[in-house]
């Protein structure tokens, strides 16, 4: 029983069934299984798939987001649970605010560095594009998130990327949001310069870097940032 | 009212009008269900030969086209300032692609160059603009362009590169920075010219402009049908005002339209079929809806974030055939390298996605994209000119010989795609002075010559009639 569950709330990831993962979730809740077990072992392992589908060429964007759309509603459904088990999925992976910084528009890179981090474990709220510094500061307050992630494109928006940070410093916010720089012309040695807590040269990258920052337990802002960088070959 | 302003006008009234549909329904429902079941419905799917990245398979093109030339019709464009579709009638694409003009002549007086729709394997020279918006430092912008356009043989279009700063002071994208440069970067590019002896060579756009604001700073200093504003449209069969801005800009300054919309493998059009398939749908529509004199559009694969994987090359030849064999479109193909300069890496990449693009029937290409345009000053005019020799000395091949090259080539670079060298910068490489190559780039490149030559590649149609570093 426990296990069909579980099956069947995978599968409702892997179909980006948001109406069927949320119905699976509650007959989790109603079969006894913990909150913590559901989202790991059921949802999460849908997700699992999503991502090595997608890093095999095997499934796309869309279902990347529609996915993590899914395990959305599930974190949503059984998030009452979870916080009883005294267990948040949250605190253990992270919360995270990303959004294109000011003046661009582009949106792929950002989009699919969310949707990666939603099938990894990640609570995303993509606050979209064209967002002014402050704007991250302010949702990352108001969620209770401890990642903000900026992405450009233009070389032109990444002044902006110093701008959340120095947002961040003089609002006396620094050591509360891990910070995370990425896109096209962002370097390691702009993330550096900047002060940022990390980069990574791809969205995989991104990830990985995120899990690396939460699992470090350190104070934002006060260490060497993790760099995943371009090879220098 | 002209033509044109009509049909811009009934394009903008439709972005109010049309079908409500939201980004995000658009880019996760409408745009992957509608696409997959157009490559099901004409038998399209799986058809990607990675082994032959070079499609030489004219009925294979033909069903894309068909297909394309549908799915056009049935989806339109989403504007996604008002979120609603542009759709278009058939008589309306139709008129685009009896009446659309097959050539078209840019630049002025000596430096006018003139751009047709080329088929595949057309023995026509394509044209080729020079470099993409790669940012180069400020001191350094007049004497690199000098050089990139300093072979008439090799680079007909000026195009860029990027500014890094105006006066000193940093750009911001959307501020009065970004308009000031945009006038900037136009007497900087004139200076360069006239340096190098070619004041009506054609321009396109402002480079460095990333809104509005930038193009609309320098287009009172390129205005006339010689020069061409440039209108890029977000991924995947999207448009904004930010894009009509920049056509009602070409309108006031009697500007050429180039517009273009991307396809991405991997992306919202999913695989490398789907990413062709939209990519001829985006050619068809941005000709219509916004009135291009030529389009820029091209297939890239985000796992590698570039497009000379064997994916990626693959959907380029058949979408570019696609529309090559069935109109007389004009369209600019972009080749995305990430090797970057002074690197054989970028060498084989350009060589075998500028041999893809002109054997498949590009008219011009925009290039060089070293490094994958990501660091500063990674530009040098050695890139653009080995572009030029390379998508001019490959018209009139077949598609079989240059099939054949590319899976010879192909192996040289591929497992390198996904961690490419970043090379040098310029000033590490090449001699903005003697407007020559390092001893270390000119022999890289006299080695992958030859050895490319050794293969098939028939570069000595440009080499023997140009002064190149020998």
């Amino acid at each position: 029983m426990k296990e069909k569950i579980l099956e069947s709330l995978r599968d409702a990831i892997v179909d980006c069934d948001v109406d069927q993962a949320v119905k699976v979730a509650r007959q989790a809740l109603a079969a006894g299984i913990p909150a913590l077990e559901a989202i790991q072992q059921g949802a999460g392992k849908g997700l699992d798939v999503i991502g090595a589908r997608f890093s095999a060429g095997e499934a796309y964007l869309p279902e990347l987001i529609l996915a993590g759309d899914a395990m959305k509603a599930v974190l949503d459904e059984l998030g009452k649970a979870l916080a009883e088990e005294n267990r948040g999925l949250s605190a253990a992976l992270g919360k995270v605010v990303i959004g294109t910084v000011s003046g661009d528009i582009h949106d792929i890179g950002k989009n699919i560095v969310a949707a990666l981090l939603a099938v990894s474990g990640f609570e995303v709220y993509d606050i979209g594009i064209d967002v002014e510094p402050k704007a991250f500061v302010k949702k990352a307050e108001e969620l209770g998130a401890n990642i903000i992630g900026a992405s450009t494109l233009l070389t032109t928006s990444m002044p902006y990327q110093q701008d959340v940070v120095q947002y961040l410093a003089d609002s006396g916010l620094r050591s509360k949001y891990y910070y995370v720089v990425g896109g096209g012309p962002v370097t390691a040695g702009w993330a550096r310069k900047i002060k940022a807590d990390g980069h990574g040269y791809t969205a995989a990258d991104a990830v990985e870097v995120c899990k690396r920052l939460v699992k470090s337990g350190q104070t934002p802002g006060t260490f060497e940032p993790v760099i995943i960088e371009y090879h220098q070959g | 009212m002209s033509l044109r302003t009509e049909k811009i006008l009934r394009s903008l009234d439709r972005a109010y009008t049309g079908p409500v549909c939201s980004v995000k329904d658009w880019d996760t429902r409408v745009i992957p269900n509608t696409i997959m079941a157009k490559l099901k419905q004409y038998g399209l799917e799986k058809t990607c030969d990675t082994e032959n990245p070079i499609n030489c398979d004219d009925e294979l093109a033909d069903q894309f086209y068909k297909a394309g030339y549908e799915l056009a019709l049935e989806i339109g464009m989403l504007n996604v300032d008002t979120e609603r579709i542009i759709k278009i009638e058939e008589d309306e694409l139709l008129d685009t692609l009896r009446h659309k003009p097959a050539e078209i002549t840019l630049g002025s007086g000596a430096d006018s160059v003139v751009l047709k729709a080329r088929k595949p394997e057309d023995p026509a020279f394509p044209l080729l603009a020079a470099s993409l918006g790669i940012v180069v430092s400020e001191e350094l912008y007049v004497p690199i362009v000098e050089g990139i356009v300093k072979y008439r043989e090799l680079v007909d279009v000026l195009h860029g590169p990027s500014i890094a700063t105006v006066y000193g002071r940093q750009i911001r994208s959307g501020t009065p920075y970004e308009t000031l440069m945009g006038r900037y970067e136009i007497e900087l590019r004139r200076e360069a010219l006239w340096r190098a002896g070619r004041p009506g060579m054609a321009n396109t756009g402002v480079a460095g402009a990333v809104t509005q604001y930038g193009h609309l700073g320098g287009a009172a200093s390129i205005s006339g049908p010689g020069n061409v504003t440039m209108a890029l449209c977000p991924v995947e069969l999207k448009t904004n005002f930010s894009v009509f801005h920049r056509i009602m800009m070409a309108i006031n300054y009697d500007m050429r339209i180039r517009a273009g919309g991307f396809s991405y493998i991997g992306g919202y059009a999913g695989p490398p079929e789907g990413a062709a398939l939209a990519n001829v749908a985006v050619d068809l529509l941005i000709a219509t809806i916004l009135d291009s004199d030529y389009t820029s559009s091209y297939v890239y694969d985000i796992h590698l974030l570039g497009n000379c994987g064997r994916k990626a090359l693959w959907a380029n030849s058949v979408a570019i055939q696609a529309v090559s064999r069935n109109t007389r479109l004009i369209r600019n193909k972009i080749v995305n390298e990430t090797g970057g300069p002074c690197t054989d890496m970028f060498m084989y990449e350009a060589a075998v996605g500028l041999m893809n693009h002109c054997v498949s029937g590009a008219s011009k290409t925009t290039q060089p994209r070293s490094a994958g345009g990501k660091f500063t000053d990674y530009l040098t005019p050695m890139e653009c000119w080995w572009c030029g020799e390379v998508f001019k000395s490959c018209a009139g091949m077949t598609r079989q010989q240059a099939n054949e090259i590319a899976k010879q080539v192909l192996p040289k670079y591929e497992e390198q795609l996904k961690n490419p060298p970043k090379g040098k910068s310029v000033q590490e490489c090449f001699d903005l002075k003697e407007m020559r190559p390092s001893p270390e780039y000119q022999k890289l490149y006299l080695d992958v010559r030859k050895e490319l030559m050794g293969l098939g590649m028939p570069l000595d149609k440009i080499y023997n009639n140009v002064a190149l570093p020998r």
